[in-house]
């Protein structure tokens, strides 16, 4: 996945992205953190191909991005599930979409969601799930396009922290185990140095990239590596390139 | 101190609560007939309404007025619901038509629908197909209205996870629109129907040989105050029966809005999966 020269100017004058420049590699892990209202989720559905850019190119395995594409799967900050499917129909919603389901699908699918320890879950509906499992299914959908490229906007942004550690793992363990890129979108700092090969920071309006830390932490990666020397100095870095607090329209403490 | 609204305060419960408000509402009623704060002839005793209710039943007049109005409401409802839900649909997916049948739509609601019945009534005859007109009218509305934005109000996410897994317009009409609008298109249905019974008997009392309408008309004119209340509690109590059995329809197609049904739901997908693989399982081995 390739941007050159990425830029995004919305209709009422907002110009969200200018000048981007961003690639990432099969098996390769990124992080994108910024200031909120940065541009974040432009750029993830510009890489989508959900909305155009205004100028530079978006390539996915050599090919200009021209729309949605089955190779790109995108998962957003609320879970987005279907209230009327239950967790297995919920997760099988791409096959769906695209051809007839198979036994293998939905043992694919049954897989998934045990994988995301929601066994006896799998015929429950959305309304009958917690948030963090809400999530889960919505992370095994994301699991079963197949996607090699996985763009994440703020996946486990509403659910508490233990949880949100424990999403993480998951989303970690997947990965460890698959070839494909996956860019993350968060606020937390320590969560995109745990995950990330790099964490790619923002600034704010037009967004554009600031600064790219690489994480050379060894993998497969744990939540105690959190606790290591090495890791702070590389979320201090991070935080640093950030800039100072207030200065880039935070809320007022 | 206050509590919160959803838990419900103890003492008068689902059932008792609207019973002692209608054993209320009767007593006064009752007190105002014998206490003669209204007179006979405008109040009837509300006992006396029970029994002409069971005499009409008994002597076997009802019947036939029962019918007709019953096949005038669900003829005119079936084609409010056909018509409302279809254009609304269609309004839905399509802007261009939305603008072309919105404003008509709007015109018929605004149009006071009694002042055309006799319009009506002249041109379609005396008999059932004018009622059936003037039922699909006002039902029409409430249907269109409800379907329409239902349509127009999907899940953001959800609709933007539909393109961007590359879902056609038939796909996510059927996959994601349709679902969504289907609680409103319910609640548009059970209002519609309403209409359509009330459209039914105002059209027979303007003009008509048969109809639970024209009994209320003939015995309130000759003063018989006790069948013609009588007639309306029958009317009352078919209105009822209708919204019950539209509600009954919502509760099993869009389970999903209420709770209690989400377990046995639940149940018959598993066992669906189950069966499904097994005999994949089955036809392998
Ligand atoms: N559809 C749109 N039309 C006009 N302006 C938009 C639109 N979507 C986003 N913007 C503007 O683009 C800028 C970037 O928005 P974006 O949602 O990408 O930010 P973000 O970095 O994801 O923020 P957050 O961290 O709060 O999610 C904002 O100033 C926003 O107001
Ligand atoms: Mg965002």
């Amino acid at each position: 996945m390739r941007l050159r020269g990425v830029g995004k100017r919305f209709d009422g004058g907002v110009e969200a992205m200018r000048d981007l420049d961003l690639s990432v590699a099969p098996g390769e892990f990124v992080s994108i953190v910024g200031a909120s209202g940065c541009g974040k989720s432009t750029l993830l559905r510009v890489i989508a191909g959900l909305v155009p850019g205004s100028e530079g190119t978006v390539e996915v395995h050599g090919e200009p991005v021209t729309g949605p594409r089955e190779d790109v799967g995108l998962m957003f900050q609320r879970p987005a599930l279907l209230p009327w499917k239950t967790s297995l129909e919920n997760v099988l919603l791409p096959i769906r979409v695209r051809r007839r389901i198979t036994h293998d699908d939905v043992r694919e699918a049954m897989r998934l969601l045990t994988l995301f320890d929601l066994e006896g879950f799998e015929h429950g509906f959305p309304s009958q799930l917690s948030g963090g499992m809400r999530q889960r299914v919505a992370l095994a959908r994301l699991m079963m396009t197949g996607a090699g490229v996985r763009l994440l906007d703020e996946p486990f942004g509403a659910v508490d922290e233990l949880t949100r550690e424990t999403l993480n793992l998951h989303l970690l363990r997947v990965h460890e185990r698959t070839a494909s890129a996956t860019v993350l979108v968060t606020h937390t700092i320590s969560e995109a140095v745990l995950m990330s090969d790099r964490v790619i920071v923002m600034t704010s309006r037009p967004g554009t990239v600031a600064a790219e830390v690489p994480i050379p932490l060894e993998r497969p990666r744990s939540p105690e590596m959190a606790y290591s020397q090495r890791f702070q100095e590389l979320a201090l870095t991070v935080r640093r390139a950030l800039g100072p607090s207030g200065s880039e329209g935070g809320r007022p403490s | 101190m206050t509590r919160p609204s959803r838990i419900p305060a103890p003492g008068l419960g689902r059932i008792t609560a609207p019973t002692a408000l209608g054993a209320a509402v009767l007593l006064l009623w009752d007190l105002a007939n014998t206490r003669h704060w209204v007179s006979d002839l405008i109040l009837p005793r509300p006992l006396d309404v029970a029994a002409a209710t069971r005499d009409l039943f008994a002597s076997g007049l009802v019947w036939g007025h029962l019918r007709a109005t019953l096949y005038e409401t669900l003829a005119g409802f079936g084609l409010a619901a056909a018509l409302g839900v279809g254009t609304a649909l269609a309004a839905g997916a399509s802007a261009v038509v939305r603008r072309m049948v919105y404003p008509y739509a709007v015109t018929l609601q605004v149009l006071p629908m009694l002042s055309v019945a006799p319009i009506l009534i002249s041109a379609f005859g005396f008999g059932a197909t004018a009622k059936i007109v003037i039922a699909a009218l006002v039902a029409f509305f409430p249907v269109f209205v409800n379907t329409l934005t239902g349509m127009l109000d999907p899940d953001a996410d959800a609709e933007e996870l539909f393109r961007s897994l590359r879902a056609g317009r038939r796909r996510t009409f059927t996959g994601l629109l349709l679902p969504t609008a289907a609680p409103m298109i319910f609640a548009g249905l059970r209002i519609g129907l309403t209409l359509a019974l009330a459209g039914a008997v105002v059209a027979e009392i303007v003009s008509a040989q048969e109809g639970l309408g024209f009994l209320v008309q003939r015995y309130s004119s000759q003063l018989n105050q006790d069948d013609a209340f009588a007639v309306v509690a029958v009317v009352t109590g078919m209105g009822l029966l209708l919204y019950g059995a539209v509600g009954c329809a919502d509760r099993v197609i869009v389970f999903w809005r209420h709770a209690g049904r989400l377990p046995a739901g639940s149940r018959a997908r598993e066992r669906r999966v189950r069966r499904r693989l097994a005999a994949a399982d089955r036809s392998t081995s």
